[in-house]
């Protein structure tokens, strides 16, 4: 930059000008403004030293936090190895687990963090769960689980056994093939306890395989399809107790399938 | 755990229908119904204290200075139940440091920042000026210096100055208008904007907020305003009065028109969340909207000030109907705000279940704690009413 072409006397004189012109306006502004002028420009720069002071320097870098943050969460203890190294050792039951219906749940579930047992296999040994506290966790009977999802209650289901007894964890498949489908649809089957069609069997409506005990998500039960079939108690000249509701299927929101209106587990639900 | 286990397990019992395990405590409590109540109660005040600037409805000139110390002294407290609800307060000020603009109820303290410290603090400021002055002149010692810091040492007491008073009072009620509308219609508008939950997902809760607050503020001023003024062995200004509760029920009406508007809308509507809704205010919320909101809060005054008004009553039937009708007004639009903040919370989002909301006594988000959160804002109003007397004024006399 040429420093020799500014006109140095020029510069000076305007910015004198412009000193005298805020100075007369200053001058000219109410006493009152002036007064609050002076606090606001207080304020902000206040604000600004405190914003200097307190917020970290490293501050909005990657997004609405501190960047630093990162390092510190990189920085904590790794207490988790991840369930892929088990195999590594542990083929065997990996194998087994993996075709088993706890093959969606990690080994680390069940034993806990297993970071420095892979680190130091001989020194620190992992623990699994042995009394009846932790598997009802996931299979003590509540409403909002899925149905099919399998559910004990577990103050009447074997009470003085601890679960590994019967259930190898590893492959939890029963000892038995469950008798009645209440084992797995406990929410079903407490619901229909409530209403009427406690006296009709499961296999009354639901066709359901022998297989689907065995592989239940493979083998699916049947539903019934048509009005007809419930016409089958239901219906006027249906051949079934007198006590039963009946309708004349002809006449009966024709157009609709019995399930639109009524629920079949509790057809007394409003 | 057990703790959490005893608190849970009376609440269990009266739950009805499908509930979502996180739906059966309700989180947001008494203090949230608290918060929109009383910054309500600030933008209804203001929006009074505006009519005598902006719009030169003289005959409520007597309450002027009390609605812009009203809404003051309840500004001030207005943040503290949300303090109080989320904990850590020594933590609030990081809003205001780290701004961030995608998050509405982090805005919120710019807003609040704003309507307190660029609106009301400065159009009281310029209102009392020159009485501070004056003040500052005519009395001695802590109270002479108190006037003197309170009116930032000036003393400029010229014509030209006392016009720019005025001038700067107008510009900022002018401001203030949006500005009120915003900070209440902010606090719809985090309701309003939950899209996850039917009972309060509407464009229309802002303005419904809006008109509540306004309805809700107004009514407060006409009771702080009847209460002081014979205390201080003062006539109460019938005409003053008349306008108030003129205005009183103009809003109520319009609010009345929204709510009715948004309930037939959503009627109309029929989403899947009807069900659910409808039974709740069969139901949990009887009580609380139909009986208290609407009836004794809103039908009730309404018809109440519209007979007086009708049948020409006399003066002191009049003051006795406005009083009671004020009343009911601030006990149903209460009851506006319970409705909102705990009904949203009743039912479940599975549409198919009702939980139940325990107030405790003790405990921050108690009872104990809410009535001393209500009752401060009336401490602060006395201390402002000693200290900035709203009726005395040299500027006029």
């Amino acid at each position: 930059m040429d420093l020799d072409n500014f006109n140095w006397e020029e510069i000076n004189k305007k910015l004198k000008e412009s000193v005298r012109a805020m100075k007369s306006f200053w001058k000219s502004l109410p006493e009152q403004v002036k007064r609050l002028t002076v606090i606001v420009i207080v304020l902000i720069f206040a604000l600004i030293f405190v914003r200097g002071l307190l917020v970290p320097a490293d501050f909005g870098k990657y997004g609405h936090y501190r960047a630093s943050a990162i390092d510190e969460i990189i920085s904590q203890e790794i207490n988790y190895a991840g369930h892929g190294i088990c195999l590594e050792c542990h083929d065997d039951i990996v194998e087994k687990k993996q075709s088993s219906y706890h093959k969606g749940v990690s080994c680390e579930v069940c034993h806990g963090p297993a970071a420095k047992h892979t680190e130091s296999p001989d020194e620190v040994s992992l623990r699994a769960p042995r009394g009846r506290g932790y598997c009802p966790l996931c299979h003590e009977y509540l409403p909002s689980r899925p149905t099919g999802f399998p559910q004990i209650v577990s103050a009447s289901h074997n009470p003085m056994k601890p679960c590994i007894t019967c259930h190898n964890p590893h492959d939890p498949k029963p000892p038995q093939t469950p008798k009645e489908c209440s084992a797995c649809h406990a929410e079903i089957a407490r619901t229909k306890s409530l209403s009427r069609h406690i006296y009709v069997p499961c296999v009354r409506c639901h066709e359901a395989p022998v297989d689907h005990k065995i592989k239940p998500r493979e083998v699916l039960p049947s539903k019934p399809q048509t009005r007809e079939f419930c016409g089958g108690c239901h219906g006027e000249d249906a051949d079934s107790d007198k006590g039963i509701p009946r309708i004349d299927l002809a006449e009966h929101y024709e157009h609709y399938t019995c399930w639109q209106c009524h629920y079949p587990h509790l057809p007394e639900a409003p | 755990m057990e703790e959490i286990i005893a608190h849970l397990t009376p609440i269990l019992k009266e739950i009805t229908g499908y509930i979502y395990p996180n739906e059966i405590e309700l989180h947001w409590g008494l203090l949230v119904v608290i918060y929109p109540y009383l910054t309500g109660l600030v933008a209804g005040a203001f929006i009074l204290a505006s009519l005598v600037k902006v719009f030169n409805v003289k005959e409520v000139q007597p309450t002027y200075r009390m609605s812009l110390l009203t809404a003051l002294a309840f500004l001030l407290i207005a943040p503290l139940p949300l303090l109080a609800h989320l904990g850590h307060p020594e933590k609030s000020f990081e809003i205001f440091l780290t701004p961030n603009t995608t998050s509405a109820m982090a805005m919120f303290g710019f807003v609040y920042a704003w309507y307190l410290m660029a609106v009301l603090l400065l159009e009281i400021w310029f209102d009392y000026r020159k009485d501070m002055i004056v003040w500052a002149s005519e009395s001695s010692g802590l109270r002479r210096w108190m006037y003197k810091l309170l009116s930032l040492f000036s003393s400029d007491l010229s014509d030209k100055a006392l016009k720019f008073d005025k001038k700067a009072a107008k510009v900022l009620t002018i401001i203030g208008i949006p500005s009120a509308f915003l900070l209440h219609g902010y606090v719809g508008f985090i309701f309003g904007s939950i899209k996850a939950n039917p009972w309060w997902s509407s464009v229309l809760m802002p303005i419904v907020f809006l008109f509540s607050a306004i309805v809700s503020g107004i009514a407060l001023v006409l009771l702080i305003y009847m209460v002081v003024t014979p205390m201080r062995g003062n006539k109460i200004d019938m005409t003053c009065l008349n306008k108030i509760a003129s205005f009183l029920f103009y809003a109520m009406i319009v609010d009345f028109s929204l709510e009715a508007l948004d309930f037939i809308h959503r009627i109309y509507e029929s989403e899947e969340s009807i069900k659910i809704l409808a039974q709740l205010v069969s139901g949990k919320l009887f009580v609380s909207l139909v009986i208290i909101q609407l009836l004794i809060g809103m039908l009730v005054p309404l018809i109440a000030i519209a007979v007086v008004k009708i049948m020409d009553a006399p003066a002191e039937l009049r003051r006795l109907v406005y009083f009671v009708s004020a009343l009911l007004v601030q006990v149903g639009i209460f009851s506006t705000r319970w409705n909102v903040v705990v009904g949203g919370q009743l039912f479940s989002k599975s549409f198919s279940g009702l939980t139940v909301y325990k107030m405790g006594f003790f405990g921050l988000e108690g009872l104990l704690v809410s009535i001393i959160i209500m009752v401060m804002p009336f401490v602060i109003l006395y201390v402002l009413f000693k200290v900035l007397p709203p009726f005395e004024n040299p500027a006029q006399s």
